[in-house]
């Protein structure tokens, strides 16, 4: 019998749906501190060159400029440990940061960015990854001395070959392509992706003494907060990061270095400094998901099984990555490695430097990358046999027991394998909901057949599937009861619009037997909140909600040990509901407690009262001040092999399309969706991430694209004209978009949930392209999934 | 560099505002940074997303592409303005969007609400793809679409007596 709860699994409106539909929420872009200054930035126009000289001196004569900094006049630090120094002499993309302004207003300090002389030495650039690894190639960042990322003398990636590759194997692939009736092999690209955050970045700075504050638009506070800390020379103490609400995360919300710089110009003018992006600066400042070249091949047999799987990455890693080789190994170590039951597996995959955008996080986080690959060469492997697309990967699809690895591992060591958790046995499950909402069984045809041919518009049906880590970093949280029995859930966790808040109410909420609006949230105040790594990796509920239970249920503990003794009866007898702690038996009779009988710092006894319950608010007056932390527990062991067990969660996408072969226009008809989240905490907002995850997958292979000139390597398109994000119109009708949330509960999570909202990433866009090869005939393997694209394939 | 100021009195959510604006400045700028209300949210500042869209005369349009000082004289809507001023009780879109989250990190939620409400003042029972056709120009990067065109469609419900706010 399903468990009973009372807020868990509801479908609850947000806790922050008021403020957003009558426009008073405030973000960082709408705070205003008094006696603020502006800061605006002056970028490269070259895409590799050396600053030979720098002269500001007319910008800071200009009334109401109050600083200027650049290279000569900031510390020599890599922010994050990365390549770049805070502002560099020598720059490595149009679109750096060469120069830092504050002004009394945004206008006076834009004017000063035009009065700033700086004479650069161009240097040869290189923009993709095949001409950057040309033997004789110029390097992207001449300073470091190869043209692919391996780690640093400051920041060592032990892993990597001494050629600049990080690689993971499982048996022996040579064996495995021996043993294959079938080999089907090819080359395939992944284009790049900006996350257009709704909002773009913004900062403030403000000094008090030696102690900062800053507030920034971020999804990951302590990463930033630790970055201000280390580049600014602070301790960690000094350093006070608010970052709540934020807008629109999607991975890339980050500062990065501009909050330092920020920091520094309210430093040294003693004022508050703002400084928010444009549209523009937030497109070529900040960061964009890498784009991929692979080559992948697999052996099968006539019977299905899957005998070899090798594939060779190369991304394109821009100038810099915040996120080290994280993303690429994620590529390698989950999707290539894991997400079927290959018996032979190798993966190789290399950083290439090139003077472009730097990339870094967005949904998905590698997978996507991997999938949009492999996804489409599988679906040649189930060709070549002649199996049904949907029954192949029923067959060969990852699941319960089987051998997993987490990116960490395959980045630092020890490449050992754990395995999947017993949850993962919802892929086939996934698989088949999928294929029924799809109406697979009327619609497949078979190879080479179309769903429907009506002149020279064609239909096809394709599927892909995918999965991403649901459970990884290090995670806690406090409870704070307050004396009316309210309690605050205090957390490195942010609500960037994926409803983090109004899922950890529902979960702090069901596990104190509070009211939903007794549980309020502080988020991201480094000051005031325990550590977490923030919501990254869809690790808002897995890690961060999971820590967070875990704290209610030692502050329950503490309060059924003072009802134990206020009722005379023993704690495992008691129970928590509607704000009071119960007899069990007696909360049948419906016996209501009495409202705060106890004085502060003393317990009544509710039983010579001759009451059966008892409220928390009466407990937490008596109790004063009752907390209880807790931490990420330490990793799951399997008892019979003694192996790290490993949470992932799974999606699976069946895609309808119509192609029309004249003008390459292609309609993506119905989307058929199965995503396993272990639990829902709330189905209605997850649902609405998962359309999130999709249609940020359909923009990503069907129109978003990041067009770098050959000549400058400046972004031709960073506007939302000509940067195609999805409409209402790109996207199915309502009853086309279906979407199915699969629950196996997960021994990590809150009442069994996992992370899962950039699962969904994974298998749009190769489902995608899968369906259009049913509706025409012609396999895609190139980036994109455009008109253009589907014309030059037919031909035309 | 100043430019001339000029006074004008905008009337916005029923109540008049006397200001002196430079030529220049836009409905989304005055808005915002002369009178505070930040409900407009700015996604692109050059009239490409449909965030920043408010009724005007009763018509949904891009207040960064607009002139402040067009807009004498005019009847301007933002969100702040939408739910009832005496009772505070929420306008039946702004309902829905709360009860169906139609919203997620919520920049593009005004925008839509506004645009939805110029529609439904006007048709009272669209079909999905009248409400499609309408919504094509507001971009909602989280990708909200389908429970957007749900919670607009449960509104009219409501607009048309069918169904309870």
């Amino acid at each position: 019998m399903a468990e009973e709860f009372s807020l868990v699994g509801k479908r609850l409106p947000r806790a922050d749906a008021l403020e957003k539909v009558n426009g008073q929420i405030r973000h960082v872009t709408d705070m205003e501190l008094p006696r603020m200054l502006y800061a605006k930035f002056l970028r490269s126009p070259h895409a590799h060159a050396k600053i030979t000289r720098i002269d500001t001196s007319r910008a800071e004569e200009l009334p109401g400029v109050k600083c200027v900094l650049t290279h000569k006049n900031v510390p020599k630090v890599h922010p994050r440990r990365k390549l770049e120094y805070l502002l560099d002499e020598t720059v490595h993309c149009a679109g750096e940061e060469v120069a830092a302004v504050a002004a009394e207003t945004k206008e006076i300090a834009e004017e000063a960015l035009d009065l700033i002389k700086v004479e650069y030495e161009v240097l040869p650039a290189v923009f993709d990854t095949e001409e950057a690894t040309k033997p004789g190639a110029p390097l992207a960042h001449s300073e470091y001395g190869s043209s692919l990322y391996h780690g640093t003398d400051y920041n060592p990636v032990p892993r990597f070959t001494p050629e600049g590759w990080l690689t993971l194997q499982y048996g022996d692939v040579g064996k495995g392509f021996k043993q294959a009736d079938y080999i089907v092999e090819g080359k395939y690209k992944t284009p790049r992706q900006y996350n257009c955050s709704p909002l773009p970045r913004a900062v403030i700075c403000e000094w008090s003494g030696s102690e900062l504050t800053c507030w920034a638009d971020t999804q990951i506070a302590l990463w930033a907060s630790q970055d201000l800390a280390t580049c600014l020379g602070l301790p960690q103490s000094k350093v006070r990061l608010i970052s709540s609400p934020v807008i629109g995360g999607y991975g890339a919300k980050e500062p990065q270095k501009i909050a330092t710089l920020v920091a520094l110009l309210a430093k040294k003018t003693g004022r508050p400094v703002k400084a928010a992006f444009s549209r523009q600066e937030d497109f070529i400042g900040t960061m964009s998901r890498p784009s991929y070249e692979t080559y992948g091949k697999i052996g099968v047999k006539k019977n299905g099984t899957i005998t070899a799987m090798q594939t060779r990455m190369m991304q394109n890693w821009g100038r810099d990555c915040a996120y080290d080789s994280l993303i690429l190994a994620t590529s390698g170590g989950v999707t290539s490695s894991m997400l079927y039951r290959w018996q032979n597996s190798k993966w190789e995959g290399c950083n290439v430097i090139t003077n472009t955008i730097e990339s870094g996080a967005l949904n998905g986080f590698g997978d996507p990358e991997a999938g949009f690959c492999i996804e489409r060469l599988i679906d040649e492997a189930a060709e070549a046999i002649g199996m049904d697309p949907v029954e192949f990967r029923l067959k060969n699809c990852m699941r319960a027991g089987d051998r997993a690895i987490e990116v960490p591992n395959v980045v630092f060591g020890p490449a050992e394998w754990g395995i999947l958790g017993p949850d993962l046995d919802s892929f086939p499950e996934c698989i088949r909901r999928a294929a029924q909402k799809a109406e697979w069984k009327e619609k497949w045809k078979g190879w080479k057949t179309p769903v429907a041919v009506h002149g020279s518009k064609r239909r096809g049906i394709g599927i892909a599937i995918g999965t991403h880590h649901g459970a990884l970093w290090q995670a806690s949280a406090t409870i704070k009861m307050n004396q009316d029995g309210t309690a605050n859930v205090l957390t490195m966790g942010t609500e960037i619009g994926q409803g983090f808040k109004t899922a950890m109410i529902q979960v702090v909420a069901e596990a104190l037997g509070l009211p939903f609006e007794s549980v309020n949230v502080t988020m991201a105040d480094t000051a005031v909140v325990p550590a977490s790594m923030g919501n990254i990796g869809s690790e808002g509920t897995s890690s961060m909600i999971t820590v967070a239970k875990l704290a209610a249920d030692k502050v329950r503990h503490k309060l059924f040990q003072m009802a134990a003794e206020s009722l005379g009866e023993k704690p495992e007898n008691l129970e928590a509901k509607d704000g009071s702690i119960y007899i069990k038996a007696a909360s049948e009779r419906a016996t209501s407690a009495s409202e705060q009988k106890s004085r502060l710092g003393e317990l009544e006894s509710a039983k010579d009262r001759g009451e059966t319950g008892i409220s928390i608010a009466s407990l937490c007056l008596a109790g004063f001040q009752i907390t209880a932390s807790a931490n990420m527990p330490v990793p799951i062991i399997d008892e019979k092999t003694g192996k790290v067990v490993y949470c992932f969660s799974v999606a699976v996408t069946i895609a309808e399309v119509e192609v029309d072969t004249d003008t390459g226009e292609l309609n993506v008809l119905k989307l058929s969706l199965a995503n396993d989240c272990g639990r829902a905490i709330n189905p209605q907002i997850l649902e609405n991430q998962v359309d999130m995850s999709v249609t940020l997958a359909n923009g990503w292979v069907r129109s978003e694209d990041v067009i770098i000139d050959k000549n400058t390597g400046a972004m031709l398109n960073p506007n939302l004209l000509d940067y195609k994000i999805m409409t209402i119109l790109d996207m199915p009708k309502m009853n086309d978009m279906q979407e199915t949330l699969v629950e196996f509960p997960t021994p990590w999570g809150p009442f069994g949930a996992k992370g899962c909202s950039e699962t969904g990433m994974c298998s749009p866009g190769p489902a995608i392209a899968n369906a259009i090869y049913n509706a025409i005939g012609v396999r895609l393997r190139g980036a994109h999934l455009s008109p253009e694209s589907i014309l030059e394939a037919l031909g035309k | 560099m100043l430019m001339e100021l000029l006074p004008i009195v905008l009337t916005v959510n029923g109540e008049k505002h006397e200001l002196m604006v430079e030529p220049s400045w836009t409905l989304a700028y005055v808005i915002r940074e002369k009178l505070g209300l930040f409900g407009t949210k700015i996604m692109c500042d050059e009239g490409e997303c449909g965030s920043c869209t408010l009724l005007v005369d009763g018509k949904p349009m891009l207040s960064c592409l607009m002139l402040a000082i067009e807009c004498e004289g005019r009847d301007i809507l933002t969100i702040e303005g939408l739910a009832d001023k005496i009772t505070g009780e929420l306008h039946p879109i702004q309902k829905t969007f709360v009860e169906l989250s139609g919203m997620q990190c919520g920049t593009c939620t005004p925008g839509m609400i506004l645009t939805a409400k110029a529609l439904l003042d006007q048709n009272s029972n669209p079909t999905e793809d009248e409400v499609r056709e309408t919504l094509a120009g507001n971009l909602c990067r989280c990708g909200n679409y389908k429970r957007i065109t749900e919670c607009v469609l449960a509104a009219a419900k409501i607009m048309r007596g069918e169904a309870n706010g």
